[in-house]
């Protein structure tokens, strides 16, 4: 009996990695392999989840129904999940008809201390009769014990599990341990750990999540996902394995998806490339990478420094324009001046 | 016959053969903050039945924030001569009305997604709201009696093991953990209540109110019985967080008002009393209820992901003191309860 739920974002978070830009045969492929594998929830969509396909964070390739139909027709046995923040995703425009085609598990996402708007998607999920996780995004940005006060909010909301996301892979063992646990104490249900691999700890700290008490963990093919990628699914099956949790998924059926994955779908392995890494250490969302080295080269800037004025700053997702504004600053010699004075 | 006629005959039940025991109540005027509200609006269904039926020539005034609400939701009520509506909000008050005789303090939400979401609120509404209405109160000479509604939570947590909690069962609570803020700022509020009796005299008497099911109830409260009913009447499934052994107890409505006015009337001054049911139930059997009664009858769904069945807690009151003092019982039990309630939602 599997004492551990795997969730797969390869096909929304590895979205991230391509611009949006995943084919739909891309989709329908991974979908299939990750089916027979039994991988529990396979997540679909925009790298941004459900809705959010826009001029502003990058328009997807495929339209979200149709991404969503095509692989509800590929997963006999795994659940379909799709990734929702409010503001992005609207109830009536997205969620509803998202539903309508067959959506297993919602997962309603919101920046980690902003868990009030998450309520009225969250009790929509509830009434439709599905599963509804609450997922608290850069939780490297809140101390242990607001972010268990955030997650007992979506819990009173309706929530059947919480996921913590180190969206910006900042986050080392022990601050991972102290978040899980601070969230194991306070609520009722369960607890997820997502990983990104900016400072290579995605395996390690989804480790130090399930020592903690985390009992669902979120995993992509070859790490495929945002920034330096996510932790690497088939290694953290592997690993679980090893040390006795039971998952349900078929190792070796599991290894052959990521290899499909690899020659099918990604066309780039993730690596911890140097920006990456100063993501990381600058606390930035992962996503932000393409868009900072986009904007970096235009304005001529070091995209290192862009991450850490953004890490100054607090941004988080959402406030991808900004970018922008920190590289003309940066450009134009503005920021270098406030940097120094806030060093002194 | 119109859906409010059914409460008419709830109040009735509730009541049996013992409207005489409210004779104290004829021809006074009673205030009751947070008026609208689950508590509000059944003791003003229940005031409404003993002046109908039993010429009581009570006078009830609602006070809220969100009286004009109240108007569109229960136009039965808010069209009676004998109920005024008043616009307001405890936090600001400084007075009530010089001829009230009784006063419910029933202000405050029980909704812990508000509590939350809006600590501070909370706890002035509950905290600062109490101590401005002792202190309006303490302005009436003739104030015969104020129940206080405080909550069964102020006892902290039942163990497991441990027998129903009587009103004497005392355990401590981290006052650090925002989870218990709506239960310590109701323990702030009894010691604000006991403070005015025993420095001005106020005749105060604390209700405990425990769990409650019933029409006025919002399906979307953050509550177990709230959800299964709601998920049954939207035709299922039910979702069972937890493995379904959590066990509660549940007091249908207008047996809550028939005691909130006996504590009342007859409550021992510096009391306080537990108001619930003493009969637990499941979690899973409550569910396993609400499937049996609901037309649908819809599938029940338990909560399967690994770490979120591990869960279970007990809260239940021990009202024995109810029982002796006022000689209160259960009147409509849990199967009628969740009928009657169905019935309330579905109009049948």
């Amino acid at each position: 009996m599997p004492n551990i739920l795997v969730s797969d974002p390869t096909l929304r978070d590895g979205n991230h990695a391509v611009a949006h830009q995943l084919t739909l045969e891309s989709i329908e492929t991974y979908a299939a392999a990750a089916d027979a594998a039994h991988v529990p929830i396979v997540e679909v969509g925009h790298g941004n989840g459900l809705g959010a396909s826009s001029m502003q964070v990058g328009q997807s390739l495929v339209p979200d129904r149709e991404m969503l139909i095509a692989a509800r027709e590929k997963l006999t046995q795994s659940k379909l999940g799709i990734h929702v923040i409010p503001g992005f995703a609207t109830i009536e425009k997205d969620l509803r008809p998202a539903i309508d085609i067959g959506v297993d598990v919602v997962r309603v996402a919101c920046h980690c201390s902003e868990a009030d708007i998450t309520q009225r998607h969250i009790a929509y999920v509830r009434e439709r009769g599905k599963q509804v996780f609450g997922v608290l995004m850069m939780s490297h940005m809140l101390e242990p014990t607001r972010l268990a006060e955030e997650a007992l909010k979506m819990e009173t909301y309706g929530a059947e599990a919480i996921i913590l996301m180190d969206s910006a892979g900042a986050l080392l063992p022990p601050d991972v341990s102290s978040r899980v646990s601070a969230l194991v104490e306070t609520l009722h249900i369960s607890v997820g750990f997502h990983a990104h691999n900016n400072l290579g700890m995605a395996i390690a700290n989804s480790l130090a999540a399930l020592e903690s008490g985390a009992t669902i963990i979120d995993g992509t093919a070859r790490g495929f996902g945002a920034g330096a990628g996510n932790a690497q699914l088939e290694v953290l099956i592997a690993v679980m394995h090893r040390v006795g949790y039971e998952t349900g998924i078929d190792l070796y059926k599991m290894l052959d998806a990521a290899d499909l994955a690899e020659r099918a779908i990604i066309p780039v392995i993730p690596t911890i490339k140097s920006t990456s890494i100063v993501s990381g250490l600058a606390g930035v969302f992962s996503g932000f990478a393409k868009h900072v080295d986009r904007v970096s080269s235009k304005f001529h800037v070091d995209p290192r420094d862009v991450f850490f004025e953004l890490g100054r700053r607090g941004i988080v997702a959402g406030q991808e324009d900004l970018i922008i504004e920190v590289a003309q600053a940066l450009s134009a010699g503005e920021l270098r001046i406030e940097a120094e004075k806030v060093e002194a | 016959m119109s859906r409010y006629d059914s409460l008419v005959e709830d109040c009735a039940l509730s009541i049996g053969a013992e409207a005489s025991t409210f004779a104290a109540l004829g021809n006074t005027r009673i205030l009751i903050t947070g008026g609208t509200g689950f508590v509000g609006s059944w003791v003003a269904e229940m005031i409404a039945f003993l002046n109908d039926r039993h010429k009581l020539g009570v006078h009830l005034t609602l006070l809220s924030p969100h009286a004009s609400e109240f108007s569109e939701r229960a136009p039965h009520l808010a069209g009676r001569s004998d109920i005024t509506l008043m616009e307001g909000d405890v936090r600001n008050i400084s007075a009530v009305p010089t001829d009230t005789d009784w006063i419910i303090h029933a202000a405050g939400s029980p909704d812990s997604r508000i509590h939350l979401s809006n600590p501070i609120r909370t706890m002035e509404t509950i905290v600062l709201g109490t101590q401005n209405v002792m202190q309006a109160a303490a302005r009436i000479g003739a104030l015969k009696r104020i129940l206080v509604l405080s909550s069964g939570l102020v006892c902290g947590p039942q163990q497991w093991e441990s027998a129903p909690l009587s009103e004497e069962s005392y355990s401590g609570m981290d006052c650090n953990r925002l989870a218990n803020l709506y239960a310590e700022s109701k323990r702030a509020a009894e010691m604000i209540a006991t403070g005015y009796r025993s420095q001005t005299g106020l005749p105060v008497v604390t209700a405990r109110p425990f769990t409650f099911i019933g029409p006025y109830q919002l399906l979307d409260r953050p509550w177990a019985i709230n959800n299964f009913l709601g998920e049954a009447l939207r035709g299922g499934p039910i979702r069972l967080q937890g493995n379904g052994s959590t066990v509660r107890s549940y007091m249908y409505g207008s047996d809550m008002a028939y005691w909130m006015l006996r504590l009342l009337v007859d409550g021992r001054i510096g009391a306080a009393y537990n108001i619930g049911s003493p009969q637990g139930i499941s979690l899973k059997e409550l569910a396993g209820m609400v499937a049996d009664f609901a037309e649908s009858h819809p599938r029940i769904e338990l909560n399967t992901l690994p770490g979120g069945e591990l869960h279970r807690s007990r809260w239940l009151p021990d009202v024995t003191k109810a029982e002796k003092d006022c000689g209160l019982k259960v009147r409509i039990g849990l199967d009628a309860a969740i009928r009657r309630t169905i019935a309330w939602h579905t109009g049948k």
